[in-house]
């Protein structure tokens, strides 16, 4: 059998990149994706038990420590899995170069796709997370407004900003510094505390607040939970916080990126 | 007019005597020197390749090959001078890179042709096309994990060859296979070559510098020590084996 000898093609325009690019990524998503959950439905729910079981686990052991909060199952929910999409998000994102790095060394692929595609897995079950908890809503007896999941949506694509900004910096920065996922896991665990998701924010006292702000997932957390659970959205201002937040590390790891990806095939 | 042209690029890395990876080799590492040695690897390296025409490059193993072909794919950026490409450049540095041995035959076609710059319905078309040159059909649906060596390197150059754009550019890859999987690899590579393509091969071997290249470099040091037909440059590089390169005469430059 011979291959056909096609005659040379033009470089290609634009909307065939496009087309490559989206080829790329969608085959890099399928076969991550297959890898992973070994191509099965069952495995991917199998994958879904991890987080299922520790919102279990906690709300077994918190809810009586939060027994006068009615909604605190409801709370618990949003913000565990929100939480669990930042976590595996920015893990993944973080070693997705260097764990991909054969495709950078041996063949032309733009580097940020591999950052890009890497989150993808933790998005589907965010995706899956959203259903559940839009399902947990309503057979509570509280079902959210159309206005509280439109914000939710916006909520939960500035968390996605965040990440994906998170991980393109990240990801050129632990080509040279090898145990940044150390220091990370670290900074997870402690974050995972300082985020308001197994206590309501309102038992700490309010000069506290501001601080816990900071940290990118409170906001993406306490605004989910306002517009889904109790109904109310957050101020203008909030809002304003947010995209400013999510916008700056986007940039901001957008630049470190672009500065650095081009000689990142050296450092692996 | 030249399709490809290589203006004087250098490349060279900073060795350090200790290497830092981590945070915390660097932190621990604040107060102790470190030193280090620049390797140059290539000084100024200055060709062309016209359209349709195949050239080799040659030379000892550290002399810069791999870091030429690099630069001259985009993976690698230079320090100094500029590669300029009026073509779209197919990457061969090695077989069957990226292969997921979770996945089957299939799924892998899809992955790295996808890696290599074809479409999604370029591979889906061209599918049947690929798994018959590798000779795999029976074990399309098979899991690379069970694919013996040969049987992956087989389908690295089925991919590689239905991947090609206007450039190939390949990296000592035609040592693999059995003979007749060989023979049938240089016949694709002659098809290619008889449609127009153009190839840039780096390789070792005499013979497939002198069958399959019209023209060719000896590097020696990153520099182009002599420059001339296919012929010529793989005799001077079997001499070289057995004397210093550097008393050959110097290198005409490319017109």
């Amino acid at each position: 059998m011979v291959l056909a000898a096609d005659a040379p093609s033009a470089p290609a325009p634009r909307r065939g990149r496009a087309l490559q690019h989206a080829g790329l990524i969608w085959t890099l998503v399928r076969t991550d994706f297959k890898t992973r959950y070994h191509g099965t439905l069952g495995g991917f729910v199998w994958a879904l038990l991890k987080p299922m079981s520790m919102f279990i686990v906690l709300m077994g052991v918190f809810s009586f420590l939060f027994a006068s909060d009615p909604t605190y199952k409801l709370n618990l929910i949003v913000g565990l899995f929100l939480w669990d999409f930042f976590a595996e998000g920015t893990k993944s994102g973080l070693t997705s170069l260097q764990a991909k790095g054969y495709l950078l060394t041996k063949a032309r692929v733009p580097p940020w796709i591999l950052v890009v595609t890497s989150i993808a897995n933790a998005l589907i079950t965010l995706v899956v997370f959203a259903l559940v908890i839009g399902i947990f809503l309503v057979a509570t007896g509280h079902a959210p407004t159309v206005a509280g999941v439109v914000a939710f949506g916006a909520y939960c694509l500035a968390l996605v900003a965040i990440v994906v900004g998170f991980a393109l910096g990240s990801s050129v920065l632990f080509l040279r510094y090898r145990d940044l996922n150390q220091f990370w896991e670290v900074a997870l665990q402690a974050g995972f505390f300082i985020a308001p998701i197994v206590y309501p924010l309102g038992i700490l006292p309010e000069r506290f607040h501001f601080y816990l702000y900071i940290w990118p997932p409170t906001p993406v957390i306490e605004f989910s939970r306002a517009a889904l659970v109790a109904g109310v959205l957050p101020t203008l201002r909030g809002d304003a916080y947010l995209l400013l937040d999510s916008l700056c590390c986007l940039i901001a790891g957008a630049v470190i990126f672009s500065r650095l990806s081009p000689r990142a095939a050296e450092y692996l | 007019m030249a399709f490809i042209e290589v203006d004087a690029v250098s490349k060279g890395f900073w060795i350090p005597t200790l290497r830092r990876e981590t945070v915390r080799e660097h932190l621990l590492g604040l107060l102790e020197r470190r030193q280090f040695q620049r390797l140059q690897v290539l000084d100024a390296i200055s060709f062309e390749v016209r359209r349709g025409e195949a050239l080799g490059i040659m030379g000892r193993n550290g002399c810069g090959k791999s870091t030429l072909l690099k630069i001259l794919c985009g993976v690698y950026l230079p320090d100094q001078g500029r590669v300029s490409a009026r073509a779209a450049m197919t990457p061969v540095l090695d077989l069957g890179v990226g292969w997921n041995p979770e996945l089957d035959a299939v799924d892998n076609v899809m992955l790295i042709g996808s890696v290599m710059g074809l479409t999604l319905d370029e591979i889906r078309r061209g599918l049947d096309e690929i798994l018959a040159f590798a000779e795999l059909e029976r074990f399309a649906n098979m899991k690379l994990k069970h694919y013996s060596s040969g049987m992956s390197q087989r389908l690295g150059y089925a991919v590689a060859f239905k991947a090609v754009r206007e450039v190939l550019v390949l990296d000592e890859i035609f040592a693999v296979g059995d003979a007749g999987f060989r023979a049938r690899c240089e016949q694709r590579f002659r098809e290619l070559r008889a449609s127009g393509h153009t190839a840039i091969i780096v390789s070792h071997d005499p013979r497939v510098i002198a069958a399959f290249c019209d023209r060719a470099l000896l590097l020696d040091g990153g520099r182009v020590a002599l420059e001339g037909t296919a012929g010529t440059i793989a005799d001077r590089y079997v001499a070289t084996l057995t004397q210093p390169v550097r008393d050959a005469p110097e290198a005409p430059r490319p017109s």
